[in-house]
């Protein structure tokens, strides 16, 4: 299907000034000052079909919201294309906001001393919704995110949870197609993260919303994406399914077991001789084992394990994805995936 | 999936700009208008403050009237203008420049509210201009006083002149004092715009500000030279003096009153034109 997002080899260049020190130094930066460039966000090129929700993720720095900006049409890029909708968001600006909804987790787009209500109506009319369009909206997102109750209260006197359950709100009353999402969960309680990503998996059902999202948060990816796009130092290290990213890893199983007997990883490692399974190095009734789905049948493995010696309990789990993204570092780090574009799903 | 515009396939957006340029004008119009009944909801539950800033305008005001005052009582003419003639400008003086400080409290702040706060970015996300949306989003309602008093003068002040002000003199008030408003708006929209492409330490505004007083006094008691910086750099001649002029100004300058309005257009097209460079040259914060 033709995407909905396409965004071809974009970048983004900032031009920082490094200041020097002292009087003598204030005076030679105003005379030259020192200046380079800092590429933030390096040859992306990705494609987002209608109705997809992608994770984007990277560390502090990583060039994800540089990224978004570009997309949302707040930031002009460097050089580099961004379709969205058939639009070119920062040239195209007033026309192309109407059809998207933004939500910083780190900032309110409300109107910070205004009732709630009164930040709604005023997007109302900004974004021309009609009167049946807002009724129905405003009752649908009070029964999801139950904001009944805030609509009164001046947006600085909301918590946090209730501010962001009222900037989704509002960045969905005009029915957008495509909802970007930054750090929607930052700073959150578990159960308020937990609300906010049911919601968000609700909208995407139903509305067929396209999602861009950006998170430091891995539970989000795990319970709203199939599809990650992992950014650092300004490129793609890898775009694909979530499923994939694990297999690419390499151990994506962790095999927790507790022993009858104290026993030391080597002899554990003793009895999967032939299997490529590596036990974590320690000693005593828990060992941890770690292995590739995709090359070892864990039931292999227990059995070996089962026949050889008395277990009292095995736990089989998922690698959490914070290691899985660490490894993704490691690997680019150290040359072996460090082309962009490399591992691209489509 | 149900799209909210109609005739629009999955990827492609609908354009929708098929209004007339008069119906978006309205439209924005609109919703400018909603902010300002919002602003005035907000700043009534002050109302303390409210009354205080007022006070505080007024108080100024009748300081710098009481100056004037003084002057006059110890000469007769400033070359060649009378005291109700001063008077009658500084009067007019005071409309343009109250309808400017209703709207630009936000241009003071801009740098460090907008573009250090960040809050650009969320003017940017909607589907509005941007230059409007941070204009009217906060005002300065004691700028009503000051266009208040300002006509209150210019009546005493025409009184005691005599003259016989018509239907004509009216309309010319009503295009000459929004056009010298502009100049003011073009002046400050253009050192605000600056801080795009450079943090304005020092801060360029006030010293500005403070030269606008040297705009309220009959151009001809300045030397060559000032007259024609405040002609043609920093055109502060434009937002009281020439204006003014239409009324009590003669043959001399009367004629060049009618300018102002180009001027206003010329100086805050300039500077909206600056402005659209710079939001192309934003730089958003980190994070």
């Amino acid at each position: 299907m033709e995407p909905l997002i396409r965004v071809r080899d974009l970048c983004k260049d900032y031009r920082l000034t490094d200041r020097r020190e002292g009087v003598r130094g204030g005076l030679q930066d105003l005379v030259r000052p020192r200046r380079r460039d800092l590429r933030a966000v390096d040859r992306v090129s990705f494609d987002i079909p209608p109705g997809e929700m992608v994770g984007y993720i990277g560390a502090n720095g990583a060039g994800k919201s540089t990224t978004i900006k570009m997309l949302t049409g707040i930031l002009t890029p460097s050089s580099g294309e961004v379709e969205v909708g058939g639009m070119v968001p920062w040239r195209q600006r007033q026309q192309y906001t109407r059809h998207i909804g933004v939500v910083f987790g780190q900032r309110t787009q409300l109107w910070w001393d205004l009732a709630v209500v009164e930040s709604f109506r005023l997007l109302k009319k900004i974004y021309e919704v009609d009167d049946d369009t807002y009724d129905r909206q405003m009752k649908l997102l009070d029964d999801l995110l139950d904001i009944g109750k805030l609509l009164s209260q001046p947006v600085r006197k909301l918590s946090l949870g209730q501010r962001m359950r009222c900037d989704l709100a509002a960045a969905l009353l005009h029915r957008p197609r495509v909802l970007f999402l930054d750090e929607p969960t930052i700073g959150l309680d578990v159960v308020a993260k937990e609300n906010i990503r049911a919601f968000l998996r609700g909208v995407q059902e139903r509305e067929g919303v396209t999602v861009i999202l950006t998170t430091h948060d891995l539970g989000d990816i795990e319970q709203l994406c199939r599809r990650v796009i992992i950014i650092d130092q300004g490129r793609v290290h890898f775009d694909g399914e979530l499923a994939e990213l694990r297999r690419r890893v390499g151990q994506s199983v962790r095999l927790s077991v507790d022993l009858r007997d104290a026993a030391a990883s080597a002899d554990l490692a003793a009895v999967t001789t032939g299997l490529p399974v590596a036990w974590d190095e320690q000693a005593g009734l828990r060992h941890v084992a770690r292995f590739n789905r995709a090359e070892v049948r864990a039931a292999d493995v227990i059995r070996l394990l089962v026949n050889d010696r008395p277990v009292q309990d095995l736990h089989l789990a998922e690698q959490p994805i914070e290691e899985v993204v660490r490894e993704i570092y490691r690997q680019a780090a150290a040359g072996n995936a460090g082309q962009p574009g490399a591992g691209a799903a489509q | 999936m149900e799209n909210t515009t109609p005739g629009t396939d999955a990827t492609r957006f609908a354009f929708r700009d098929d209004r007339s340029r008069g119906a978006r004008i309205a439209w924005q119009a609109r919703i400018f208008g909603a902010y300002f009944v919002q602003f005035l909801k907000m700043r009534l539950a002050y109302r303390v403050d409210f009354v205080i800033d007022t006070l505080a305008v007024l108080f100024s005001l009748v300081i710098q009237l009481a100056v004037l005052g003084v002057m006059f009582s110890k000469v007769r003419a400033l070359d060649g203008w009378t005291y109700p003639q001063v008077l009658f400008i500084y009067g007019f003086s005071l409309v343009p420049l109250g309808l400017f400080n209703l709207i630009s409290v936000n241009l003071y702040g801009f740098a460090d509210e907008y573009l250090v706060g960040g809050r650009f970015d969320r003017v940017l996300l909607r589907p509005v201009g941007s230059l409007a949306q941070v204009i009217f989003e906060s005002f300065n309602v004691s700028g009503l006083s000051e266009i208040a008093l300002g006509l209150a003068i210019m009546a005493g002040a025409g009184l005691k002149l005599g003259a016989d002000f018509g239907v004509t003199d009216l309309l010319a008030l009503l295009v000459l004092a929004p056009g010298a408003a502009l100049v003011y708006l073009g002046v400050f929209l253009g050192i605000t715009t600056v801080s795009f492409w450079f943090e304005d330490k020092m801060g360029l505004a006030p010293p500005v500000y403070n030269l606008i007083r040297f705009s309220r006094y009959p151009i001809t008691i300045y030397s060559l030279p000032v007259r024609v910086f405040l002609t043609f750099v920093l055109p502060f001649a434009w937002v009281a003096f020439y204006p003014a002029a239409w009324f009590v100004g003669g043959e001399r300058f009367g004629k060049v009153a009618l300018l102002t309005p180009l001027v206003g257009v010329l100086v805050f097209g300039g500077a909206a034109l600056l402005w659209r460079r710079g939001v192309r040259n934003y730089v958003s914060t980190g994070s």
